[in-house]
């Protein structure tokens, strides 16, 4: 649940999102699941002459499973914040493994 | 668990045989055919390790080395015990 | 299932994430599926190894086919802030060990 909460406070943001076909495709984060699936809206292709079959989309359903990466706003990140609350999920989840 | 003995015995589960060799040198091979040998430090029920002392190995060549690592379960084809 | 070894009690490791927790807010290397790595620091993971790293430098290997002979050319990148999906993550391990 960490990262679905963390990816709730980045709604409104602009965002990267790099796919394991190594396409990047920069947006306004609109919304986010439990498996984070990711909605953009306002789309740009980075590197579009690469990837010209995208140049009319506006908005995008990306599915989490096919993410690499998600670029994001520095700024946008308050990491004390972050840390803390991976320390929590970390208790939690602590001997979950075994 | 009434195996109290070191003995990698048979007769025990897999994970008997991964809590008895905690501690000792391993050699663990990923998918990847990429080889790690280290002190086994832990393992989860994911497969996921922790090493210490480790040495990777690419295509039989010794590329790197860390002080601690961890693998992530997935990606491993097994773990033996170098001794 | 019957967990063997207990650990001495503390901040030690007995589970393999203990190790990660341990990395929290350090500067970490990770290796990545697809030959590549990165290194930056560690703001957040949870148990699939999802990750977000901070002031981020990415090394990407590729072999360059010229003619018959094969190079293995490397590319860098930076990211401010990266969220890294656990899937494509191999090791994780702390800078400074090598």
């Amino acid at each position: 649940m960490l990262f679905f909460s963390f990816f709730k406070t980045l709604i409104d943001h602009e965002v990267t999102v790099e796919l394991k076909n190594d396409i990047q495709i920069r947006g306004t984060l609109k919304s986010v699941d439990q498996y984070l699936n990711i909605k953009l809206d306002d789309i740009q292709v980075v590197e579009e002459i690469k990837y010209p079959h995208l140049s009319s989309v506006k908005n995008v359903f990306i599915r989490g499973s096919v993410v690499r990466y998600v670029h994001l706003p520095a700024a946008a990140v308050d990491v004390p914040l972050l840390e803390d609350a991976t320390r929590r999920e970390a208790a939690q989840q602590a001997g979950k493994g075994k | 668990m009434e195996n109290g003995t070191n003995t990698q015995g048979e007769g025990k589960d897999p994970s008997g045989f991964l809590s008895d060799i905690i501690g000792n040198p391993v050699t663990v091979k990923l998918n990847s055919g990429v080889v790690y040998k280290g002190e086994l430090q832990s393992v989860d029920g994911y497969m996921n390790i922790a090493l210490e002392k480790t040495e990777e190995y690419v295509n039989g060549v010794k590329r790197r080395t860390y002080g601690d690592a961890f693998v992530r379960g997935n990606n491993v084809m097994y773990i033996s015990a170098d001794s | 299932m019957a967990g063997g070894e207990e650990g001495p009690a503390g901040g030690s490791v007995s589970e393999p994430l203990d190790l990660v927790r341990l990395l929290l807010d350090e500067v970490v290397f990770v290796k990545l599926r697809g030959d590549r790595e990165l290194k930056g620091r560690l703001h957040a993971y949870d148990s699939h190894m999802n990750l977000v790293l901070g002031d981020v430098v990415e090394t990407i290997y590729t072999v360059d086919e010229d003619d018959d002979d094969e190079e293995i050319r490397t590319t860098t990148k930076k990211s401010e802030m990266l969220f890294v999906r656990g899937d494509s993550v191999v090791l994780v391990s702390p800078q400074n060990s090598s």
